[in-house]
């Protein structure tokens, strides 16, 4: 039975489980192949046949924003969980150990802060010359200190409480104290945040694709295909507002359900 | 939340009103607003002073300069400043200037003024003293007289390239405005636009007819479009090919198109170890679907190319053959290679690996990704597959090696002569060979064309060298582009030029 406190959750959590279902299922659920070209069938307007229309190469619109929530979902949740993880584990030690290392880690992650992060995020991209790992490797260096930051706030609060001295005094070594008592202890707030922060990294690999710094062609990511059909706003207009309109939904549920999220949990 | 939503409205709504709204320009007939995506920094000829990089492309296409000799619209050599000429020896040449050319300060073009420009061309050009070779100018009178290290049969086409503009080098370069001949002179130039006026001076029959000129560089095709559209500009050049459609109504717009020597073409890299086989290298050619490329991807902007050089040269693709479009015949070849798909799994294999390729391209030129997505497509129909790298940051790759083939886009023959191509991209060591192409009959040929004078003879050395590259699949050409100029319906005399170089003359006028 679902707590009452919970109850304001499930249409979120449905949704956003739908769109996870969709992403993982892809390949089985597209009409067609998203990656066959049939040039004489290029640039049709949504029919009965292909309901969003095909793009310039006559690839079935619908299939490839199918497709493309695997790329750009997937991609999403593993960038957020390698810097979830990693962010929070350097905050932690950070927040644990105090002195030098704490002062070397966060120094640095405060120097990644003084860059804006989109700003950083295309420099790096650039750098290390496109493709959507190189993308996400470009999000993951300036990702962490956010979490980073977090953790070691609420690694200091706990440090303090009496069950960490128990654990202590019970012979518990640094790491057993860290993944025992610790990082249970700041996982609420950190999942929070990282909910709320999965919108924006959807926005941000989306954004980095636009530019042609993500995924390479023919993926079909929802940022590049909408950066493929920016000249066509006018004259095949399908062709950018199916992947837009998929990122607007997305990023929409993922928010909201971040939003409840943290309404709920903080209560 | 909210705000986001509200924030997302106004973007949709901002969105709305730069497309809407029918605002026109001022009707006034004498003044003329060009915008181009040609123009600026990033195309190293932001300027008008043709002795820096590239700006005498600028110089040239907006009517602030002219050159000795011009292209007619088949690239041929035509008398511009220069009257006539006399190839003394083949290291001598004497050039006769017009008697009534005249600088738009007013001042009068003589031998003298010809040779203070070239000398500062050849001091502080980077390209023109490689190609130019001259090792002394001597003027008496209308007369000058050059003289060449070496044999440099093509002379005259080097200089007509836009570094060749004829301009007051005592009068000095200011603010980037440089003195020419042309019908209009620059009066106030920027990185992003340059603002010009009548050349009161000017000294051909057709006097210009525009007081005022300006040349706005607007590099995003989809601003270009729309303010195109909604009258801000009276022409346009760089429209991406899916607007152009938008300008099909005859009562409001024109359209003026020239073959140019722009070709798009990737290179086999011959230390990747499969591609040294020139049965794997036809396949890929053969699979290469250049009809549909540029029919649809290109929406007709494009001719199918067989070889480097487009059909109005005179050692064009209507001189040279290349394997057709046969993916059937693609598949036997790659069979005879030893590439069969064993496994099923769609890619053929040898020794039980996949034929998997690198294809290195940029963004910058918006065909390129098209060709790269639909080789990528046709190759699979014959089993090779193909990873893209479409990046602005290609040069790194080019310098490590990281490619199998790069496609590039590429002028073949800016000055209407073939050497210039083949020394750059096609003989051994050349600095843009990048598939490290080495063929003893292409060295033997380039000597020969080195020392061979006369338009004919050098072409049909050129046809051989350009079979010689189809028949060594050394690269394959996919399409030569169609250069677009639209402008409203009541603009005359704006034509679209092969050389890509010349646009607005004295003959535009705004009826």
């Amino acid at each position: 039975m679902i707590k009452p406190r919970y109850k304001p959750l499930i249409p979120y959590v449905v949704a956003a489980g739908a769109l996870i279902f969709v992403a993982i299922f892809a390949p089985f659920l597209t009409p067609y192949d998203p990656y066959l070209q049939d040039l004489e069938g290029a640039l049709t307007p949504p029919n009965s046949q292909n309901l969003l229309g095909t793009d310039r190469y006559g690839r079935d619109v619908l299939s490839r924003v199918i497709m493309g929530s695997q790329v750009t979902i997937c991609a999403a949740l593993a960038l957020l969980a390698v810097i979830t993880l990693t962010g929070s584990l350097i905050g932690s030690i950070c927040g644990l150990k105090g002195g030098r290392v704490d002062t070397i880690l966060m120094r640095t992650s405060d120097v990644f802060l003084a860059f804006p992060q989109m700003v950083f995020a295309i420099a790096a991209a650039g750098a290390l010359g496109g493709g959507l790992f190189n993308a996400a490797l470009a999000l993951a260096l300036i990702g962490w200190t956010k979490y980073a930051r977090i953790s070691r706030a609420l690694t200091l609060t706990i440090r303090k409480m009496p069950y960490m001295d128990a654990a202590k005094m019970a012979g518990t070594n640094s790491l057993g104290v860290l993944i025992h008592h610790v990082l249970p202890n700041i996982a609420g707030p950190v999942l929070v945040t990282a909910a709320l922060d999965l919108g924006t990294i959807i926005m941000e690999l989306a954004g980095l694709s636009f530019l042609g710094l993500g995924a390479m062609p023919p993926t079909p990511e929802w940022g590049a295909m909408m950066n493929n059909g920016r000249s066509m706003l006018q004259t095949a207009s399908w062709v950018v507002l199916a992947p837009g309109a998929a990122i607007f939904i997305t990023v929409a549920i993922f928010n909201l359900l971040g939003d409840k999220l943290r309404d709920v949990l903080d209560r | 939340m909210t705000k986001k939503i509200l924030a997302a409205l106004l973007a949709a709504g901002l969105l709305l009103t730069g497309c809407g709204g029918e605002k026109t320009s001022s009707d006034d007939k004498s003044t003329f607003t060009y915008g181009t995506v040609a123009y600026g920094v990033a195309m190293e000829n932001a300027g008008t002073n043709p002795h820096e990089s590239y700006s005498g492309w600028s110089a040239i296409r907006y009517g602030i300069g002219e050159t000795l000799f011009k292209f007619n619209e088949n690239m041929q050599l035509e008398t511009w400043i220069a009257e006539s000429f006399e190839q003394v020896d083949d290291f001598t040449l004497k050039i006769k200037i017009k008697d009534n050319v005249t600088f738009s300060n007013g001042k009068k073009v003589d031998g003298d003024a010809v040779k203070k420009c070239l000398e500062h061309l050849i001091a502080v050009h980077d390209r023109a003293p490689k190609d130019l070779k001259i090792t002394s100018i001597t003027a008496d009178g209308q007369f000058v007289t050059i003289k060449s290290a070496e044999k440099v049969p093509a002379l005259l086409n080097y200089l007509s390239d836009p570094y060749g503009c004829i301009i007051d080098v005592d009068a000095g370069i200011t603010d980037g405005i440089a003195i020419g001949t042309g019908p209009y002179k620059a009066v106030k130039v920027t990185d992003t636009q340059i603002d010009l006026v009548k050349n009161e001076n000017y000294w051909d029959a057709v006097k210009p007819k525009l007081e005022k000129i300006t040349v706005k560089s607007i590099t995003d095709g989809d601003t270009l479009t729309m303010a195109m559209q909604n009258g801000e500009l009276d022409a346009v050049q760089g429209l991406p090919y899916s607007s152009l459609q938008l300008f099909n109504d005859a009562n409001k717009f024109k359209l003026s198109q020239a073959e140019t020597s722009r070709v798009y073409q990737a290179a086999f890299n011959f230390k990747t170890p499969v591609l040294q086989d020139l049965n794997v290298r036809r396949a890929i050619s053969m699979a290469i679907d250049k009809e549909n490329f540029t029919q649809v991807l290109l929406s007709g902007n494009g001719t199918p190319a067989v070889g480097p050089f487009p059909a109005n040269l005179n050692f064009g693709d209507t001189k040279v053959t290349a394997a057709p479009y046969d993916i059937d015949a693609a598949k036997n070849l790659l069979a005879e290679a030893g590439w069969t798909d064993t496994n099923g799994d769609g890619y053929v294999d040898k020794d039980g690996k996949n034929l998997e390729l690198n294809y290195l391209t940029y963004t910058s030129r918006q065909e390129l990704p098209l060709l790269a997505e639909s080789a990528q497509a046709s190759l699979k129909k014959i089993g090779v597959k193909l990873n893209i790298n479409a990046t602005d940051n290609y040069k790194t790759f080019l310098k490590n090696g990281d490619y199998d083939i790069f496609s590039k886009a590429i002028v073949t023959a800016p000055t209407g002569d073939a050497e210039y191509y083949f020394t750059s991209h096609i003989v051994s060591g050349a600095v843009d060979n990048a598939g490290f192409y080495d063929s003893a009959e292409i060295t033997a040929l380039e000597n020969e064309l080195h020392n061979t004078f006369g338009a004919d003879k050098r072409s049909d050395i050129a046809i051989k060298m350009s079979q010689q590259v189809l028949d060594d699949c050394a690269l394959f050409y996919a399409a030569h582009l169609k250069m677009s100029l639209v402008m409203k319906a009541n603009v005359t005399g704006f034509n679209a030029h092969p050389s890509d170089y010349y646009e607005i003359t004295s003959a535009v006028e705004k009826k």
